[in-house]
C-alpha cells in the first residue's frame, strides 16, 4: 500500500494542499469578518487596532473576550464534530453514519442534562468524561442493534433514531421535572456558542485535538477499513481492536464539544460528504479537508446566528440544520446514490 | 379445508375481537376508576350516571373521562397510521414519528406560538395566555405538510419505499432540530407548556379535544374498508401489485393521505407518542398469526388499549408531577424495537 501512496503523483497531494490552505484561509477571513459584526459593529480599523493593541477599551473586549474566542470556540466544535462524522462514515461505510444518527450525541446529552438537574453538585469538570461514556455507550447501543452497521443502511439510521428518540424523550422528561433550569438547558440542546469564551475553548480543544490527531495517526487504518473488511484483514489487520479503537476516537470530539455548544446538528454527517465531492485523494488529507471544512461551516453558521437577529440569537443549531439538512436529504433521494453511497 | 373447520375458526376469530373489544372497555373503565385522587367506585358511578358530588361529577366528567376518551382516538389514530405506512413502504419499522410527521407538526407548532407572542407583544415574551386552542389544527397542518414533501420529493424521484423511510427520517431530523432550535432561541419562561406536548401529553386534555379528533377517527375508519384489497396488493412489490391491476400510484397516495391525516391530527392533540404507531401493529400481527382480516381490528383495539394504559401507568407512578405518556411510551417501546431491528437486521 506503501508503493501505492508514493506512486501517487505529487500533483494530486498540491491540489488537496490548495484546497485545504483556501479554506483555512477563507474560514480565516469569515472569522475576522465576523469581529466586525454584532450588536455594536465595528469597522475594519477599529478591529485591527483591537486585536493587535488591545487596550482594555470595550472595542477590545468586544474583539478579545467575546467575538474572537467564540468565533475560535465554533471553528474546532464544528472541526470536531466534522471529523467524528468522517470516522463513522468511514468505519460504517456508510453515508448517513454521524453523530446524530448513531445516538453518540443523544447518548451524550442524555446524561449530561441528568446530571445537571439532579446532580448539581457535580463539577462540570467531569462532564466531557460523562459525555464520552454515554455517547459510547449510544454509539454501541445503535450499533449492537443494527449489528455493526454493516448491512443495510437503513437499520442504521433506524436503529439511531429509534436510541436518540428514546434518550431525547428522557432528556426531555427530566428537562420537564427541572423547573427553572428549562430555558438554559434548552439552549444548550440545539447548540450554541453564545457566551463561550476562552475558558470553553481551551476545555474541549484538548478532546478536539486528540481526536484529530489520532485520526491522522491511524489514517493507514482508515485507508484500508474503507475498502472493505476483508481487504482490510488480508492486510493484517487487527479487525476487532482497530474498528473499536475507530469508534473510540470518533466519540471523543463529541465528548468535548458536546458540553460546551451541545449538540450542533448536521455539521458531522454533512462534512464529510461536501469533503468527499471535492476529492482529497487520502484518507490523510480528508481528514485536513474536513476539519477546515467542520471549522468553516460552523463559524460562519455562528456569526449568522448570532447577527442575524440582533440583539437575540438564534440557536446555531438552526442555521447548521438548514445548511447540513438540504445537503443530508439530497444525498438520500439522489438516484445514483446507490453506486456512491451503497444504498 | 372443511366447512366446520373454517366455521370453528370463524368463531375463534369472533371471540378473539370480541376478547379484546371487552380488554379495550375494561382498560377504559381501569382509567376512569383509578386515578391521582382516590375516589371510591360506588362515587364515581353516581358521577357518570348523573348524580353524587358536584366535586367527583367535575373530576370524572370533566378531567378523567375526556382524557381517557382523548387517549383512545388518539392511539387508534398512530397505530392504525403505523399499520398504513408499515404495509405501503413495505418496511416493518415506519412509524409517524420516523416519518417526519410528528416533527413537522411540533416545527409548526413552536413556529406558530413564537411567532404569534413575538407579533403580540414583541418586548416580554412571556406572561400572557398562549394561544393553546389552536395547537391542534397548528399541529394537524404541519404534520400533513411534512408528509407531502416527503410524498412530493418520493414521487418526484419515484423513489422505492426505503428511499421514502430515508427520506422521512432525513426531513424528520432536520425539522426536530428547526423546532428545537426555535423553542430555545425563543427562550420564554411558558416553555414547560411545549415540553409537555413535545413528549407527548394527555395531560388536561378536554372535550374539546375530543370533538377535534373524533371527525378524523370517523372519516379514516369509514375510509379503510374501502382501501381493504389495495392495502392488500400495497404489500407486493409495485410491479406485482401492478399485475394484479392496481393502479399502485394512486392507491398508495391514498394510503399515505389517510396516514398522515391519522397521525397528524392526533400529534397535534397529543403531541408525538412515539412508538405506538410501531409496535401496535406487529403485536396485532403476531396475535393475529394467519388471520390477515384480523389485523386491523386488533390494530384499532390494541392501540386504544396501549395509550390507556400507558397513560395510566404514567399518572399512578408520577402522582401529581404525572409522567408524560410519550416517555411510558417511549421506555416500554424500545425494547420491542430493538428485538424487532435485530431480527430483521
Amino acid at each position: 500500500m506503501t508503493s501505492g501512496r508514493t506512486a501517487r503523483p505529487p500533483a494530486h497531494h498540491l491540489r488537496a494542499l490548495t484546497v485545504t490552505a483556501a479554506i483555512t484561509v477563507i474560514s480565516l477571513l469569515v472569522i475576522a469578518g465576523g469581529l466586525t459584526i454584532g450588536t455594536r459593529p465595528l469597522a475594519p480599523q477599529a478591529v485591527m487596532s483591537a486585536l493587535f493593541t488591545p487596550d482594555g477599551k470595550i472595542d477590545s473586549i468586544l474583539v478579545w473576550t467575546l467575538r474572537l474566542p467564540r468565533s475560535l470556540a465554533a471553528f474546532v466544535g464544528g472541526a470536531g464534530l466534522a471529523v467524528s462524522g468522517y470516522l463513522m462514515q468511514t468505519l460504517t461505510r456508510n453515508p448517513l453514519a454521524g453523530p446524530e444518527l448513531t445516538g453518540v450525541s443523544a447518548g451524550a446529552v442524555a446524561p449530561i442534562v441528568f446530571c445537571f438537574v439532579f446532580l448539581p453538585w457535580l463539577s462540570s469538570a467531569l462532564y466531557p468524561f460523562i459525555g464520552m461514556a454515554g455517547g459510547l455507550a449510544g454509539a454501541s447501543a445503535t450499533f449492537w442493534i443494527a449489528r455493526g452497521g454493516r448491512g443495510r443502511p437503513l437499520h442504521l439510521a433506524l436503529g439511531g433514531i429509534s436510541v436518540s428518540l428514546f434518550l431525547g424523550a428522557i432528556t426531555t422528561y427530566v428537562l420537564l421535572l427541572s423547573g427553572p433550569q428549562v430555558p438554559s438547558l434548552l439552549f444548550w440542546l440545539s447548540g450554541g456558542f453564545q457566551g463561550r469564551s476562552w475558558p470553553q475553548l481551551a476545555y474541549m480543544a484538548p478532546w478536539v485535538i486528540v481526536g484529530v490527531a489520532g485520526a491522522l495517526a491511524c489514517h493507514r487504518v482508515l485507508d484500508l477499513l474503507a475498502l472493505s473488511e476483508q481487504a482490510a484483514a488480508g492486510m493484517g489487520l487487527r479487525l476487532a481492536f482497530w474498528k473499536s479503537a475507530v469508534l473510540f476516537l470518533s466519540v471523543l470530539p463529541v465528548a468535548g464539544v458536546a458540553p460546551v455548544a451541545g449538540p450542533v446538528a448536521f455539521v458531522g454527517l454533512a462534512t464529510p460528504h461536501i469533503v468527499r465531492l471535492l476529492r482529497p485523494g487520502s484518507p490523510a488529507w480528508s481528514i485536513a479537508l474536513t476539519v477546515a471544512l467542520g471549522g468553516l461551516m460552523t463559524a460562519s453558521a455562528d456569526i449568522i446566528a448570532r447577527s442575524v437577529a440582533a440583539p437575540k440569537e438564534i440557536p446555531v443549531g438552526i442555521i447548521t440544520a438548514l445548511i447540513g439538512g438540504p445537503v443530508f436529504i439530497y444525498l438520500v433521494q439522489r438516484r445514483d446514490g446507490a453506486r456512491a453511497g451503497g444504498l | 379445508m372443511t366447512a366446520a373447520t373454517q366455521a370453528s375458526q370463524r368463531a375463534a376469530s369472533g371471540w378473539l375481537v370480541l376478547a379484546f373489544a371487552g380488554m379495550a372497555v375494561l382498560s377504559l373503565a381501569l382509567a376512569t376508576f383509578l386515578g391521582v385522587v382516590d375516589l371510591p367506585p360506588s362515587d364515581v358511578i353516581a358521577a357518570l350516571a348523573g348524580h353524587g358530588s358536584s366535586e367527583a361529577r367535575s373530576i370524572i366528567l370533566d378531567i378523567r373521562l375526556p382524557r381517557v376518551v382523548t387517549g383512545i382516538l388518539a392511539g387508534i389514530h398512530f397505530a392504525v397510521a403505523g399499520l398504513l405506512l408499515q404495509t405501503i413502504t413495505r418496511n416493518p419499522l415506519a412509524d409517524p414519528s420516523l416519518m417526519g410527521i410528528s416533527q413537522g407538526a411540533m416545527l409548526a407548532v413552536s413556529g406558530f406560538l413564537v411567532f404569534t407572542v413575538y407579533v403580540h407583544d414583541p418586548g416580554s415574551n412571556t406572561l400572557q395566555a398562549l394561544p393553546l386552542g389552536w395547537l391542534p389544527v397548528i399541529g394537524t397542518i404541519g404534520g400533513m405538510l411534512a408528509g407531502g414533501f416527503i410524498y412530493a420529493i418520493a414521487f418526484r424521484r419515484d423513489l422505492g419505499p426505503l428511499r421514502i423511510t430515508l427520506c422521512g427520517i432525513a426531513v424528520g431530523a432536520v425539522l426536530h432540530a428547526i423546532g428545537i432550535g426555535m423553542i430555545a432561541g425563543w427562550g420564554s419562561a411558558r416553555i414547560e407548556v411545549l415540553l409537555e406536548w413535545f413528549s407527548g401529553s394527555l395531560y388536561a386534555r378536554n372535550w374539546q379535544h375530543v370533538v377535534f379528533l373524533l371527525p378524523f377517527t370517523v372519516a379514516g375508519l369509514a375510509i379503510l374498508p374501502l382501501v381493504r384489497r389495495p392495502l392488500a396488493l400495497l404489500r407486493f412489490e409495485a410491479t406485482v401489485a401492478r399485475s394484479f391491476g392496481l393502479s399502485y400510484r394512486r392507491q398508495f397516495s391514498l394510503a399515505l393521505l389517510i396516514a398522515c391525516v391519522l397521525a397528524a391530527s392526533a400529534v397535534g392533540v397529543v403531541g408525538p407518542v412515539v412508538f405506538v404507531g410501531l409496535i401496535v401493529p406487529h403485536l396485532a400481527r403476531f396475535i393475529a398469526g394467519r388471520r390477515f382480516d384480523l389485523v386491523l381490528p386488533l390494530t384499532i383495539a390494541l392501540g386504544a388499549i396501549s395509550v390507556t394504559l400507558g397513560d395510566l401507568v404514567g399518572r399512578l407512578l408520577g402522582q401529581a408531577e404525572e409522567i408524560p405518556i410519550g416517555v411510558i411510551t417511549a421506555v416500554c417501546g424500545v425494547p420491542v424495537l430493538v428485538a424487532l431491528l435485530r431480527r430483521t437486521a
